[in-house]
């Protein structure tokens, strides 16, 4: 079984959109650290992807501390994992934010507007967190 | 690289029909290789000249390096084939079947053929003919994996399985993958886009691209311009801008060339006024029905 959520679209590289699950729920807190991580063989057999495409997603995982490969043991969820920066919180959410921009320019709305409509989200749904004001200290994420 | 199955100008005619056509196939030592096109495209017939099952018009064809029309029993010990319409022994039992097969591969292994069987749960004790299609296949499927064959051939090996066959069939299939050449042909491209390498698109017996998967995904998207007002159409419409359709305030192709910093620049310069670009990208599906009209209109004109 595969320990995360994932529903390929088409376009985006496969292995680039494991990761991305893979990732996502590691930061999380899904998946915790020591928990086991499937094997190359299990992805390939489970996605039903290339074992190419699979060594490639363990590989990765391994390279950013994510995962380990433990002789004996197998693959699993690093213990100590590398603290997630705010800007690699916010890379996890490339993808949507795109979206919103472009679907926000097609509509021919402000960027204003789209802080604006964002904030009042986020605030009913109760973050804690006080919302960057719309007007004013604009903060890009790169 | 080298390559498992090599043709060069492979064809094959049945009275007037050319099936296959100078057919230059390269599929690479160690690829998943999905051979996709219609019904009567000529799969079936490539598969058959690279099986020495049929003898080309002309051209030829190596499969594991050896000439196809000279390969012996020393190669098909090699080669895992599984085809849709399969001759077997209807009147063995599954056990009777697999320990008849036995003697012919030296790299026979008992386990994995006991493994497969369970797997796929087949009734040892049953009659080949008396399996359903479904069981037919995995029968099938079961004794060509048995001998660990470095190429396994499959043609449209999921057509009339139902979705959980299919599903077994690829699992157990990509779970031996590691260290195989995989040849497969399908005119469904939903079932197998996931884990090819290579693709091969064949249509009227010719072999109308082939390209490594990753690569065909990545120089395809489809483009969507908005205007404020209606848009002109340049005169000096790229080539590689496939299908242009437009309506009041947007114009709509697919780039088939797509590059991340040269597309924007000649779009930039084509149309400097569109108020938003938006590049999606696009399914093996929806590519491959651009690739089929682009030709189809190509014939045409």
């Amino acid at each position: 079984m595969i320990p995360f959520r994932l529903v390929f679209q088409p376009g985006v590289a496969l292995s680039e959109q494991i990761i991305y699950a893979a990732t996502k729920a590691i930061v999380s807190g899904q998946l915790r650290p020591g928990d086991p991580f499937p094997s190359v063989r299990t992805l390939s057999r489970e996605l039903k992807i290339n074992p190419n495409t699979a060594h490639k997603v363990v590989m990765q995982l391994t390279a950013r501390g994510l995962v380990e490969v433990l002789p004996g043991i197998g693959t699993v969820v690093a213990a100590t994992l590398p603290k997630p920066t705010a800007a690699a919180r916010a890379g996890l959410l490339g993808g949507e934010i795109e979206g919103l921009v472009v679907e926000s320019k097609k509509l021919g709305m402000q960027l204003d507007d789209v802080l604006a409509a964002v904030t009042r989200h986020w605030q009913s749904l109760g973050g804690t967190e006080p919302a960057q004001p719309a007007k004013g200290g604009r903060k890009t994420n790169e | 690289m080298s390559s498992s199955i090599s043709t060069h100008e492979l064809s094959k005619a049945f009275r007037h029909t050319e099936a296959v056509n100078a057919l230059d196939l390269e599929v690479p030592e160690g690829s998943i290789y999905a051979l996709i096109g219609p019904n009567g495209a000529g799969k079936t017939t490539t598969i058959k000249l690279l099986m020495n099952i049929l003898r080309a018009s002309a051209g030829s064809a190596e499969v594991l390096g050896v000439d196809s029309r000279r390969l012996s029993p020393r190669e098909f010990a090699r080669i895992g084939y599984v085809s849709e319409n399969q001759e077997m022994p209807e009147w063995m039992t599954v056990d009777y079947f697999l320990r008849y097969l036995r003697p012919f591969y030296p790299t026979w292994d008992d386990a994995l053929a006991d493994d497969l069987v369970r797997q796929f749960e087949l009734p040892r004790d049953r009659k080949l003919r008396h399996l359903s299609r479904g069981m037919r296949m995995k029968a099938a499927l079961a004794s060509s994996l048995a001998y660990r064959p470095e190429l396994v051939v499959l043609d449209e090996p999921f057509t009339g399985l139902d979705a959980l066959v299919r599903d077994e069939f690829t699992k157990s299939l990509l779970e031996r993958a590691e260290g195989t050449t995989i040849l497969i042909s399908s005119h469904d491209l939903a079932e197998i886009e996931n884990f090819a390498s290579h693709v091969g698109y064949i249509e009227e017996g010719h072999l109308r691209f082939t390209e490594e998967m990753g690569t065909l995904a990545d120089r395809f998207r489809q483009v969507e311009l908005t205007f404020d007002a209606p848009p002109p159409l340049p005169a000096d419409w790229p080539a590689a801008w496939m299908r242009p359709e437009t309506s009041a305030a947007v114009v709509r192709f697919i780039d088939s060339r797509f590059d991340v910093e040269r597309t924007p620049a000649e779009i930039q310069r084509l149309f400097p006024n569109a108020r938003n670009v938006d590049f999606h990208a696009m399914s093996l599906r929806e590519i491959f029905v651009a690739l089929a009209m682009a030709g189809r209109h190509a014939k045409a004109a």
